[in-house]
């Protein structure tokens, strides 16, 4: 809850308006240092000074939304209309129960596709997630899970899709790597990210086709909007794997340029072999380093940002993973300790992975005030990925060269047009159009070709907002054009060229009667061209011991999805509940098809899978439940359902992430003196065992159903006017031995054991006189 | 608006420079950058009391694992009661020029070893080579066959870096490089 107090000060003056006021602790009346206040609609902000000062200069007349953070508290959305200069106070009030746990409310919701189901992960939680892979850290919110490749790799899944349907929109980009395979983790340095938004379900129409499951968008910090430099840092280490991470951010706005800011951060992260309970996973050593660089020249009627990032990671894969053949797999499967084995070491040997990706961005805008914003985003990308079998070739003079037997080089341009109108009357909307143009380049041991992509979409999208409910239309219409190079016998190239095109569409509407409940509804359609690898692959993969046939004639895989989300409080603000339902009804949902008999090699069998396209559905709900017992203690609990099943098969699909619940309680401690934000809680994770998987077609069945205990707690501390943030974490409490369905590696080798790390935030905030 | 001109003009300029590059690449894949396979295993039978008389039987995949199936399985047709050396030549023929793989494994004795193993059609088999650590490899062996017979012969090479065990060596160890089941017959 957020009250605000407004008094005009002086008369209209075009584009110069000042916004400026205080923010304070609502039930001590305390000022708040260092919060954030954001300006929705300028996609700018600034964050207070020590005694919660903050000012946004040079505005022009206009109604605006403000998102108002702060750690441990409440946040808070408001919307003011800007006339002249103002002085507004916030008050935030006290987080009772968000500490700890993640909840979705109403109040968290702030984009524009609001009727769909939006989960955000930001502030208190996201802190917990600092060090952990982007996967990892999205695991917290129901519906979402992980597909893993050992402790390493590992990839989101939204209500059990993933790789190529799902989009990942890094700072605006839309992410464009090797995302087909499931071992290839999404190339982002996950301490870059200040908010984490995850929009579930079908989200075609403002993202682009290929959104069939779901959208996650990662945002850094908008640029510093107030004179002075700024940062953090941030320290963490973790017991399992002795693995560390380092991040720092340093900020800066210029007293005598106002409008230009500018962002450096970098993170470096290396871990040595983890430890599941029974013994070292050999070689699943990792390092990573990643720098950004942004600089901006922001006024509030135009501004251009620049954007730069390189992630760089070299990743083991697990030694005991990498087979010859079917007989070696059953082997393996049938060991109770992975075949090969090893101490701690932070030495990665082979096989492993090496990935570049760089980020270039460029964004303008235009902000006319009366015609609407017009944003222009320019996006190029490089990805570079080396996969090193186990062994060196045989042959000396090629094993000298010590190059990758897999690589891939992928560079994609792209370019958004978004025009958003003003609003008129009830109405509030957007059109866009988009480019796209990518091309790829192989070599070593064939399983992708070489392509090129060219690829647009056009869409619009407006809503009709009234105070107790709204509604949302989309349409959108993307058009793909891919020509792949294949090389055949006697160095000729096959180049068969394939053409897409869809419409796709969506209707929403949020009912809100009351501040108690609302609900949120939403049908659409998705589509997506199949991907390189479902058309083209052909070939070994080793670590999965199988051999992957492409079809060149597949179609489009069309999704048809329907969900609703219901928000209420009850019981005076004790108890609130999100529940959540979703159905999607694939036609031409394409997938791996097991083929027998497995195909024969001079390795021997190998069991051999077909893509093929069937007709599926998905169905499933989510749950949050936030019980407070009394003021700072709290309960809550988050159950993801999901039923799949292949109706032209009249089989269960492979690889849906099973049933899953998690119980939480955590208590918050009252501030004292110069601690605040201190809290504990204690987390159980029962994960069910997949009942529902296919017969045939995988080379184990499902592991058994497991349960994990995590402990959580964080403080911080105030050292004169500086705070410190410490935090400390315990997964895997009860060392439990365990396999995930979704891990690759669950044939091979036990997850990871007991993890216990402490991390250190420490943000600083250098205010020059203006 | 002038000044969105011009930002609008830069992005669009810096987009075509990018767009630009990277034509011919693509457009022809290098197959010559590929990474040794093993697309060949001949074994090569010499009748020990007519040293004349060599009969060879091949397996052959030309383009390795995957793509199109092998071109060439031989059955391996022996007399009976008949001693015969026997070497088991490996080839990458992938590539441009033919690569002799079995010299590798030679070379990396320490590292390799072949298991023989005979169902339905018998023959005794033993190693008659040794690497550094004197174990065999089994690049060369003797098979003495039995009676008027078929069967399976599985012929199975593993790569055991560091794991190799002593004479007569450990099949479970280590990662699959060849495992072919010929079709055996003894005449």
């Amino acid at each position: 809850m957020a009250i605000a107090t407004a008094q005009a000060q002086q008369p209209i003056d075009s584009c110069s308006l000042v916004l400026s006021g205080q923010v304070h602790d609502a039930a001590t009346g305390e000022p708040l240092p260092f919060a954030e206040v954001l300006v929705v609609d300028l996609s700018s902000g600034t964050a207070a000074d020590v005694e919660g000062q903050y000012t946004l200069k040079n505005l022009c007349p206009g109604t605006y939304h403000l998102h108002i953070m702060q750690l441990g508290y409440e946040t808070a959305d408001t919307t003011i209309n800007l006339h002249a200069s103002m002085n507004f106070s916030v008050l935030l009030a006290p987080s009772s129960i968000k500490v700890g746990t993640v909840v979705v409310n109403g109040e968290r919701r702030h984009h524009e596709a609001t009727t769909q189901s939006i989960t955000t992960i930001e502030a208190q939680e996201l802190e917990e997630t600092r060090g952990l892979s982007l996967g990892e850290g999205l695991t917290k919110v129901s519906g979402l899970s992980i597909i893993s490749t050992g402790p390493s790799i590992s990839k989101p899944v939204i209500h059990g899709l993933h790789s190529n349907r799902i989009l990942i929109l890094n700072n605006g980009i839309r992410q464009e790597g090797q995302q087909w395979g499931s071992e290839h983790a999404p190339e982002i340095d996950a301490f870059m990210a200040k908010r984490l938004t995850i929009i579930k379900g079908a989200s075609s129409v403002r993202y682009g086709s290929d959104a069939i499951g779901g959208v996650i968008l990662v945002e850094p910090n908008p640029l510093r909007r107030t004179p002075g430099i700024g940062g953090e840092l941030n320290l963490v280490g973790f017991s399992n794997g002795l693995r560390g991470a380092m991040s720092g951010t340093l900020e800066g706005n210029l007293t005598k340029v106002p409008a230009l800011s500018w962002r450096l951060q970098g993170t470096i992260k290396r871990s040595g072999n983890m430890r599941s309970p029974d013994y070292y996973l050999a070689n699943s050593a990792y390092q990573e380093r990643n720098f950004s660089g942004a600089v901006g020249y922001l006024k509030p009627k135009v501004g251009v940002e620049l954007f730069f990032s390189e992630f760089r990671s070299k990743i083991g894969i697990l030694s005991a993973s990498h087979i010859g053949n079917l007989t070696d797999l059953n082997r393996a499967f049938e060991s109770n300790v992975p075949l090969v084995t090893s101490g701690f070491d932070y030495a990665i040997s082979r096989p492993y992975q090496l990935v570049r990706h760089d980020l270039f961005k460029l964004k303008t805008f235009i902000n006319t005030g009366s015609l609407g914003k017009l944003t222009l985003l320019y996006g190029y990308q490089y990805n570079l990925r080396y996969e090193y079998d186990k062994d060196p070739p045989l042959n000396d003079s090629l094993a000298a060269l010590n190059l990758p037997e897999l690589q891939y080089e992928i560079t994609t341009h792209s370019i958004n047009l978004d025009w958003e109108h003003t609003q008129l009357g009830s109405f509030k909307g957007m059109v866009g159009v988009n480019f796209l143009n990518q091309a790829n380049l192989y070599s070593g041991r064939f399983f992708i070709p070489n392509f090129r992509n060219f690829g647009g979409g056009v869409y619009a999208l407006e809503r009709f907002i009234k105070p107790k409910f709204e509604l949302e239309a989309g349409i959108r219409y993307d058009y793909k054009w891919q020509q792949a190079f294949i090389p055949v016998k006697n160095n000729n190239v096959l180049s068969p060229t394939r053409t897409f095109g869809n419409v796709s569409g969506s209707l929403g509407a949020i009912i809100k009667p009351s501040n108690l409940w609302d609900l949120h509804v939403n049908v659409g359609t998705a589509w997506r061209p199949p991907a390189i690898n479902e058309l083209y692959s052909n070939g070994l993969h080793h670590g999965a011991a199988a051999i992957e046939i492409g079809d060149s004639t597949l179609t489009a895989e069309h999704a048809y999805n329907a969900s609703a989300t219901l928000n209420l409080t009850a019981l005076g603000d004790k108890l609130h509940i999100e529940l959540g339902a979703y159905y999607t009804y694939f036609n031409n949902y394409i997938y791996a098809r097991p083929e027998l008999p497995p195909m024969l090699t001079i390795r021997g069998a190998f069991p051999t899978f077909r893509y093929t396209q069937v007709n599926a559905d998905f169905k499933g709900i989510d749950l949050n439940l936030e019980y407070t017992v009394w003021k700072g203690l709290n309960l809550s609990s988050k159950s993801s359902l999901l039923w799949a099943w292949n109706y032209s098969d009249g089989d269960y699909l492979i690889n849906i992430p099973s049933q899953r619940f998690e119980h939480s309680i955590s208590y918050q401690f009252n501030s004292y003196k110069r601690i605040n934000n201190a809290y504990i809680s204690l987390t159980g994770k029962n994960v069910l065992q997949q009942k529902r998987a296919p017969l045939n077609g995988d080379f184990a069945t499902p592991p058994a159903a497991y349960f994990l205990l995590g402990f959580n707690a964080g403080i911080t501390v105030m050292c004169g006017k500086q705070p410190l943030e410490f935090g400390l974490a315990i997964n895997n409490l009860l060392n439990q031995s365990y396999r995930e369905y979704l891990d690759r590696f669950r044939y091979f080798v036990d997850a990871p054991g007991t993890d216990v790390s402490v991390r250190v935030r420490v943000p600083f905030n250098i205010k020059s006189k203006p | 608006m002038s000044t969105f001109k011009n930002l609008f003009l830069l992005a669009t300029l810096s987009t075509l420079v990018f767009a630009s590059c990277q034509k011919d690449d693509v457009e022809n894949p290098d197959d010559n950058n590929e990474s040794e396979l093993i697309t060949t295993v001949t074994l090569a039978f010499t009748d020990s009391a007519n040293t004349a008389s060599v009969r060879y039987f091949t397996f052959n995949d030309p383009d390795g694992e995957g793509g199109n199936g092998p071109t060439q399985f031989d059955t391996i047709r022996l007399q009976a009661s008949t001693t015969y050396f026997t070497s088991v030549i490996l080839l990458d023929q992938s590539g441009s020029a033919v690569d002799t793989i079995s010299n590798e494994v030679l070379e990396e004795g320490v590292d390799h070893q072949f298991f023989f193993n005979t169902t339905g059609a018998s023959a005794t088999i033993t190693y008659t080579d040794t690497d550094d650590n004197g174990n065999p490899i089994g690049l060369q062996t003797k098979w003495v066959t039995g009676n008027i017979s078929t069967g399976i012969a599985t012929v199975v090479l593993k790569h055991q870096p560091d794991i190799k065990a002593p004479a007569p060596g450990n099949e479970a160890l280590g990662e699959t490089d060849v495992e072919l089941s010929f079709v055996f017959e003894i005449e």
